[in-house]
């Protein structure tokens, strides 16, 4: 009886520790996966090429998906952010803002190098955005515009940098923390300010091997980086692939492990279909939006009620739950990324017009506002498509569709993509169009800056005059406290949207990137400009 | 023989020049520009100034007859000049390309030949017999389908049956002769088998008519050889026709293998032309219109030359 109790102890025992060093193993196992582990390439997809090495003057992510693991800026926003909206440092150690939010006071990381073995120093950050906002003669600065409020940019010492502004604005970090905004070495630039076309010569975290044009581009790990133990990887290959298939079988085959831009959700399911846990898949709401511009130039659409007629036919969230089976669009939202610090909660953004969830009731009122206006039953108007797919094709039919619910006849013509900006945007040769907005930094100020007024801003395609939205604009812009300029901006927004309806919303896009369960340390953020500098990547055995 | 060739080589150049006329002004006649799509597109910045300051730095603000003048004059001391989207010679872009397309193409043509050849033989000897019928169903097959889409057979039978992929970089083949063909093959093959219906169903009617000649029946009536009057007689004279098919085929392949190049993710010309177009890129277009006008006319030129080789009734003046 002892004998049977003392062994039924023993077991129990025996069992005990074997399922704790179980647990234990299990726990440490777990551990060791998400410890950044050294070594290994990655290998991504870019569907898009770089034109020239330059980000100062490019707009394609085929620059700085890249490339950018060359470069540092001097904020980023934080690698682990899904909004990516926080600015953190990156070549700036530390920052202060004056009382008067007119000055900005950059610390300079000491030690840092650059690929050449020359140091860092705060005159290489201020030749870099001196080209940025002033470029020399000859030379092209593709956001330029984003500063115009910087007045002058000075290296105080080898550590310190200051930005002062012509007025304050809220913005400002953010603005800093652009991914485009690459510092070069000043040297170079005195020389040949045209030299970072062709060449690559920073202080990032990969070193440049090669780039075989059509083909791939190829960095190994700088093993002198400022941020100790980083990079984890010993470098990284990216491949161009065009064909969106071939970037699907180029992932299933093992032949890359991620692709930094996007896939469709239908490419999203074969990807797990096919492989199952070896596919990880993270999804976001996007940075980028399809607009319907409406000329106010061409009648009837000069008359604010026609427009709230076309916007109150759209039943967003049925659009929503259809399209996104089908196409990289999602979220019913207004001018800001939802789920970003100054979006507008769904709660409020249900009170703007063509934003209801009664679409009956908004049909009816859209139905009274064109006769009102004087628009005879069975209107018909021509809405321009750009060329392209994905999501250009099922959102213009899906528009079409919910515009005729009011009556209103739509025929679409498909025009180029090549020729669309140059062709139908610009020179206002459309009633209605498509328009499209990709912001690069999850911020406001880029995000409704094309919504000014023509004179102001050349992509406000609906081509109209509002003084009160530009005042609203400066004000959010301007704002130093978050909450004041969150007022502004949903003040902006019903302007925009439901007020006068300048411009017709469609769907947020929806990010969608299924890669390798290898992978690890990557965010996603609704940018794909964002987040791709690699030093916190790493991958697992 | 000598002075034929000479005429014929100096033919090419007002060919190649009308060539470069047509293009240039086509390609000027298409709406939007390099400028507009690099620049300005989606952004909310881009000003007219600078748009305009770009225009200037590639010489699109000049006359057109000027910028006309200044491109033939470069191509007259063999400058094609910089790619207008890159910046980078048009020579090195093209480089690039070439290998890889060139490559291509001979191994399409050599498996298109090794297939059509010997199959159109066969079906013409065994007319209107079940071999016949056989060969002739696989080569309108073959005509039937794209090679792209047999491409994507392809790429999706390897990856579902074999998780297999063909590597997405080219290697070239003295670097790494395995790599290299594992990528090639399967385009190779794709390509090929669709030319090779071209020439197979060219090699079978040729064969027909020619086995059908007084001295196929003189040289049989002689008591010759069946081999030897097949491969000197009947297929010799059957492959003018043949060689015609076979050399445009190889000349279209320099540049036009767009989609195939897509499917298999491929560094060719066909794309480069594509993407040169669709980026309003005037000067690597155009040059490469050029080098294609060139290749088909001097693959012409070699076909009139192997016909002379092939057929000694042939003369040149």
């Amino acid at each position: 009886m002892r004998h049977s109790l003392a062994s039924r102890w023993l077991s129990l025992v025996v069992l005990a520790s074997l399922s704790c060093a179980l647990v234990g193993w299990l726990a440490a196992r777990s551990f060791a996966q998400d410890k950044p582990r050294s070594g290994g390439e990655l290998i991504f997809v870019v569907p898009s090429e770089p034109p020239s090495y330059d980000a100062h003057r490019e707009e394609t992510f085929g620059v700085i998906h890249p490339l950018a693991p060359h470069y540092n800026t001097l904020l980023r926003t934080d690698p682990f952010d899904r909004t990516g909206t926080k600015p953190v440092g990156d070549l700036a150690e530390s920052w202060t803002v004056s009382k008067d939010g007119r000055t900005y006071t950059f610390k300079i990381r000491k030690g840092v190098k650059f690929h050449d073995g020359s140091e860092l120093t705060a005159k290489d950050v201020k030749a870099s955005y001196d080209k940025i906002v002033f470029p020399p003669q000859g030379v092209a600065s593709d956001r330029q515009g984003q500063y115009t409020n910087v007045e002058a940019v000075q290296a105080l010492d080898p550590n310190t940098v200051v930005f002062r502004l012509k007025f304050p604005q809220g913005s400002f970090l953010s603005s800093v923390a652009s991914p485009w905004n690459w510092i070069y070495k000043a040297d170079i630039l005195a020389k040949d300010p045209r030299w970072y076309e062709t060449h690559v010569m920073g202080t990032g975290p990969f070193t440049f091997v090669e780039h075989v044009k059509g083909s791939h581009w190829v960095g190994k790990k700088n093993p002198n980086y400022w941020d100790k133990g980083k990079p984890y990887l010993d470098g990284y290959r990216a491949i161009f692939v065009k064909d969106s298939a071939a970037q699907v079988a180029a992932v299933r085959g093992d032949r890359a492990h991620i692709q930094f831009r996007g896939f469709s959700p239908a490419e999203r399911d074969s990807l797990v279909q096919a492989l199952g846990p070896k596919i990880t898949v993270q999804e976001s709401p996007w940075d980028c939006v399809l607009l319907v511009a409406l000329n106010h130039e061409k009648k009837p659409f000069d008359d604010k009620r026609v427009r709230r007629a076309l916007t109150l036919a759209l039943d967003r969230y049925q659009g929503s739950q259809a399209l996104s089976k089908i196409a990289i669009v999602k979220e019913v939202a207004g001018v800001v990324v939802p789920g970003t610090p100054f979006a507008t909660p769904p709660a409020e953004l249900e009170k703007l017009a063509g934003y209801s969830r009664d679409i009956a009731k908004s049909r009816a009122e859209a139905k009274r506002l064109l006769k009102e206006a004087g628009v005879p039953d069975g209107f018909s108007f021509t809405f321009k498509n750009r060329g392209i797919p994905m999501p250009y094709e099922p959102v213009g039919v899906w528009l079409i569709d919910q515009w005729r619910q009011i009556g209103v006849n739509v025929r679409q013509e498909v025009v180029e993509a090549a020729a669309y900006y140059g062709q139908v945007l610009r020179p206002g040769n459309y009633e209605a169009a498509m328009d499209f907005q990709c912001g690069y930094i999850v911020e406001p100020d880029l995000d409704v800056y094309k919504f000014q007024s023509k004179e102001i801003s050349p992509a406000n395609y609906s081509r109209y005059t509002d003084k009160t939205l530009d005042d609203l604009f400066t004000k959010q812009s301007r704002a130093q406290d978050a909450e004041e300029r969150k007022k502004f901006i949903r003040d902006f927004e019903k302007r925009l949207l439901d007020d006068e309806a300048h411009y017709l919303y469609t769907l947020q896009w929806h990010r969608i990137i299924p890669h390798s369960a290898r992978v690890k340390g990557w965010t996603i953020t609704p940018s794909h400009y964002l987040n791709n500098q690699l030093d916190t990547v790493w991958l697992t055995q | 023989m000598t002075k034929y060739v000479v005429k014929r080589l100096l033919l090419m150049i007002p060919t190649l020049v009308g060539v470069a006329v047509l293009v240039f002004f086509l390609m000027r006649v298409v709406p939007g520009d390099v400028v507009e799509l690099r620049f300005a597109g989606e952004s909310s910045f881009a000003s007219k100034e600078n748009l305009d300051k770009e225009r200037a730095r590639l010489g699109l603000d000049k006359p057109l007859w000027k910028q006309f003048v200044d491109w033939m004059g470069g191509i007259a001391r063999l400058d094609f000049g910089v790619s207008m989207w890159t910046g980078a010679p048009i020579i090195e872009e093209i480089r690039l390309r070439f290998a890889l397309s060139l490559q291509l193409a001979i191994m399409s043509t050599l498996i298109a030949v090794l297939l059509a050849i010997p199959l159109g033989v066969l079906a013409a000897l065994k007319q209107d017999t079940w071999v016949d019928y056989a060969v002739r169903i696989f080569s309108i097959a073959g005509l039937a389908t794209p090679s792209f889409w047999l491409g994507i057979v392809f790429i999706l039978m390897l990856l579902i049956v074999f998780k297999w992929l063909p590597p997405m970089v080219y290697t070239p083949f003295w670097v790494n002769p395995v790599q290299n063909l594992a990528q090639l093959i399967w385009p190779a093959l794709a390509v090929g088998y669709r030319y090779s219906a071209v020439a197979m169903r060219m090699t079978r009617s040729a064969m027909l008519e020619v086995l059908r000649e007084d001295y196929i029946r003189t040289a049989r009536a002689k008591g010759l050889w069946e081999k030897l009057i097949l491969s000197r007689h009947a297929l010799k004279n059957a492959m003018l026709p043949v060689l015609t098919v076979i050399a445009l085929e190889f000349a279209f392949l320099m540049g036009g293998l767009v989609v195939t190049e897509q499917v298999f993710n491929l560094n060719g010309l066909g794309l480069l032309f594509v993407e040169s177009v669709a980026h309003r890129d005037y000067t690597l277009t155009q040059a490469l219109v050029l080098l294609v006008a060139a290749v088909f006319i001097f693959v012409n030129f070699l076909v009139e030359l192997a016909y002379a080789w092939i057929d000694p009734r042939i003369k040149f003046r």
